[in-house]
């Protein structure tokens, strides 16, 4: 053989063997299932904006716990319902009283470099979260918590080395709690909770996050990183679960406009991006195997100023409040101005959430035309009729759906109770601070949950909390939120607040938010049943189509 | 010469001094703050951060500070939004991506708005004129925020040639769209001041001259007519360069190209100091230095100005 045949020959055999690893690889099946996989396991998708943060300890989005919950892992991961199972850590047992934690890690799960993660590296992380010196906007989260000792360390009283968490060996780790809450393994799926690698933050300090620098120990590692455009994260070959990772590649695009993103979505250059509101009944008929719509933990509602001082001197008065409540007609609101399959809303709590049973309220046992009635009755009892108009102020922050939700409202304030509606919109940070000042009558708000589980809706009607805008207060929730923190079965007494809203209005809830989006057909395993929508794309794969 | 490029420089300090000291007025004034959000932090983590950030001290020590830090050491500080990141990184960043694209759009933008310009000029009221003033006409009502959709809808959409967004790195297809759609209008600005200059130099006595002479055409434009007939379009190459190379933010935030626009439109939605303070400055200091750029050009080009 000579010289040039040889290369010919290897040549040849070098092509054959590789399209042949092609081929197989093209024709991969999944473990479990059988699906033939796709040759391309790239998962592209979406975020709205580049997220302020991507170390565990000061991240403060959820966007930023998609990409966090893909490069880190904590004691526990969720399943495709929101259960808990095994991540870094195996089990826990608890104390009697409900007030220490000891969870027992694995010892094969490993950090980038090869480093073994051992429970010193989660009491680290948690001390670190909670330093003053780090000032992070989400130590707050040790706070709620309840770890031992973790409002004082964040106010700096006390040394970081006081807060409740000690690493008893490398595979043990203990917690000591000052309430025993009965949510509390839940919260150690959150970000803040993750592992950091002490090492490459004292080597690195503010620069660990960055592709190169950061050690993680999730199932995907940070390989590049430009903020506002793209992040791309690929496979850890330590991470202690690898072998059943499917998913190669994972690409963030920040697309600031979510038209400009649904129109690359439909050119193929996305896997999942958002559905703009009011497109889910025509995009659902077009792709009806792309087009979903799940419930996420979140609840839209207005707020009412109950302040002496500069709300309007009708919604005092719970009659009012009640009218204003009874004479929206939420079903219009989701079927036609929202048209995403969100869910009309008359308790506060996600009508989703782990546990909770939706109590019989009076306002959601009548049909439309009976509250309608009730308003009127209501209304014309305060005083208030034809001849003399209740005139309200409403705010809410620039954004297109919040306007459509605000015009509707105040029409059906208007046609069933002749009330007059100022409408007024303010750009987000203007918003926060009025709406934050009491400087308003009725404000639109949101929130979503910290953890599944109803207090994380609910404590915002006790007085004492900081996101209670409506100042809202009555020693009877107080007590029952109270009582709700130690009880065997919270749940009857959440129903009891939620009754008790029901009854005074100091906020009216308006629908359950629902998470709508495109999601290209060939990528299975999207965790459609985690009410939280705490997805890994470790649980990810592509099938060929 | 050398004299008047250091006095303009001496000025360019002050000038930009109270662009700082305007800005931070004006940032402060506006209601909330960079740590302001949906749930309102803890006092205990508010003052955390508010120390950690300097925003705990009067405001004239901040603006002092803060001077002090950029004059000294180059220092805008961190972003007190993008908390890995100081500005410094993220002007690093975003800075090259919109001044490539920009730097392309100005290429086209002077190549085809002269080259038009000058075309309908020397075939005044000819179909090669009507087309040329057609087609700047029709340029500039298109703003760039309408010409952004229509490229993706032909582009990626329809014909699938173009990714419809992101930067990849400076790849050409994604330079492709951003550069057309940002040059578009300077391109017919460009063309219609080239054809009213040049239809003025054309008519004066010099180029009457040289044609009488004999000389061809070609060497009248090119010779003689050019030079003169570029000092209108010189004056606006200034601030249009500045403008482009900055950033549209429209380009920006449709393409999602990572560029300094939708970092500084950011900036200023989320109250992030350092960050609109470091893009203004840069901006500031730019428009200061092309402006310079471009009086220096006109005296070369122009040797009845002098300084």
């Amino acid at each position: 053989m000579t010289l040039k045949t040889k290369l010919l020959a290897t040549t040849s055999a070098f092509l054959i063997a590789s399209t042949g690893a092609l081929y197989a690889d093209g024709h991969a099946t999944h473990p479990e299932t059988g699906e033939a996989l796709a040759s391309d396991q790239t998962f592209t998708y979406r975020d709205l904006d580049e997220s302020p943060s991507i170390d565990p300890g000061v991240a403060e989005d959820s966007a930023g716990g998609d990409i966090l919950r893909d490069l880190f892992e904590g004691l526990y991961n969720q399943d495709a319902d929101g259960n808990l199972i095994p991540g870094v850590a195996l089990s826990h047992e608890v104390s009697d009283d409900n007030l220490v934690y000891t969870f027992t890690l694995r010892d094969d799960a490993k950090w980038s470099n090869g480093d073994t993660v051992t429970a010193g590296d989660f009491e680290y992380a948690w001390k670190r979260a909670a330093s003053p010196e780090l000032a992070s906007p989400y130590s707050w989260f040790i706070e709620l918590m309840a770890l031992e000792n973790a409002s004082a360390v964040i106010a700096g009283e006390m040394e970081t080395s006081e807060l409740g968490v000690t690493a008893i060996d490398d595979t043990t780790l203990e917690v000591r709690l000052t309430k025993p809450l009965p949510y509390f393994p839940q919260m150690v799926t959150h970000f803040t909770t993750f592992p950091v690698h002490q090492a490459t933050i004292e080597e690195h300090g503010d620069n660990w996050t960055q592709p190169g620098n950061m050690v993680s120990n999730g199932a995907y590692v940070l390989t590049e990183f430009v903020p506002q455009e793209r992040m791309v994260r690929e496979r850890n070959e330590m991470y202690w679960d690898n072998e059943n990772t499917i998913i190669e590649r994972v690409v963030r695009l920040v697309i600031p406009d979510e038209n400009v993103a649904l129109t690359r979505y439909l050119a193929g250059e996305l896997d999942r991006t958002a559905v703009p509101a009011g497109q889910f009944p025509r995009l659902s008929e077009q792709y009806p195997d792309q087009a979903l719509s799940v419930p996420t933990a979140c609840s839209y509602y207005y707020t009412i100023n109950l302040t002496d001082e500069n709300s309007n001197p009708a919604l005092l008065d719970p009659n009012v409040r009640q009218a204003l409540s009874l004479a929206v007609n939420r079903d219009v609101i989701v079927d036609n101005v929202l048209a995403g399959g969100q869910k009309a809303a008359y308790t506060f709590t996600h009508w989703a959430t782990a546990g909770f049973e939706t109590p019989e309220t009076p306002i959601a046992t009548m049909d439309q035309a009976e509250r309608e009635a009730m308003a009127k009755e209501l209304m014309a009892e305060a005083g208030f009729g034809p001849d003399n108009p209740l005139s309200v102020n409403l705010i809410y922050n620039t954004s297109e759906a919040h306007k459509s939700v605000a015009i509707a409202i105040s029409q059906m304030w208007q046609q069933t109770l002749g009330v007059q509606t100022e409408l007024g919109n303010q750009e987000w940070q203007t918003f926060l601070e009025t709406r934050g000042n009491q400087d308003y009558e009725i404000a639109r708000a949101g929130w979503c949950a910290d953890y599944n589980e109803a207090s994380t809706f609910l404590d915002l009607m006790d007085s004492g909390s900081g996101y209670n805008d409506a100042k809202y207060n009555n020693p009877e929730v107080d007590a029952l939120l109270e009582q709700a923190k130690t009880s065997d079965n919270p749940q009857p007494l959440y129903e009891q607040v939620e009754q008790i809203i029901a009854r005074d209005v100091p906020i009216i809830p308006i629908y359950h938010y629902a998470s709508v989006n495109m999601l290209n057909e060939n990528l299975e395993g999207w965790p459609v049943n985690n009410f939280q929508q705490n997805w890994y794309s470790k649980d990810f794969y592509k099938i060929a189509e | 010469m050398f004299s008047f490029v250091i006095r303009r420089l001496a000025v360019a300090i002050p000038t930009l001094l109270v662009l700082v000291i305007i800005s931070f007025i004006l940032m402060y004034a506006a209601p909330g703050g960079p740590f302001n959000s949906e749930r309102p932090l803890p006092p205990e983590v508010l003052a955390n951060i508010e120390a950690k950030y300097g925003l705990d001290q009067p405001f004239w020590a901040q603006i002092a500070n803060y001077v002090w830090g950029v004059v000294t050491s180059f220092d805008f500080g961190p972003s007190f939004q993008y908390k890995d990141r100081s500005v410094n990184d993220i002007i690093a960043q975003g800075f090259p991506v919109t001044l490539t694209y920009g730097f392309w759009s100005f290429v086209v933008a002077v190549t085809v708005g002269v080259s038009l310009g000058v075309a309908a000029a020397i075939r005044q009221n000819s179909w090669l004129d009507y087309l040329a003033v057609g087609i700047s006409v029709g340029a500039q009502v298109l703003p760039n925020f309408v010409m952004a959709p229509i490229l993706v809808l032909t582009f990626t959409l329809w014909l699938g040639w173009l990714p419809g967004g992101g930067w990849n790195g400076g790849q050409w297809q994604n330079l492709v769209m951003p550069v057309i759609a940002l040059s578009t209008s300077y391109m017919a600005s460009i063309a219609r001041i080239t054809r009213s200059s040049m239809l003025e130099v054309l008519n004066t006595n010099f180029i009457r001259t040289a044609r009488a002479k004999g000389l061809p055409m070609r060497r009248v434009i090119w010779r003689h007519a050019m030079k003169p007939a570029m000092l209108p379009v010189l004056s606006y190459l200034g601030p249009a360069f500045v403008g482009m190379i900055t950033g549209s933010v429209v380009i920006d935030v449709f393409f999602s190209t990572g560029g300094i626009g939708q970092f500084f439109v950011n900036s200023a939605f989320n109250r992030d100091y350092s960050v609109i303070m470091g893009i203004t400055i840069l901006v500031g200091a730019l428009t200061i230095f092309f402006n310079l750029v471009v009086d220096v050009l006109y005296a070369w080009i122009d040797p009845k100005i002098r300084y």
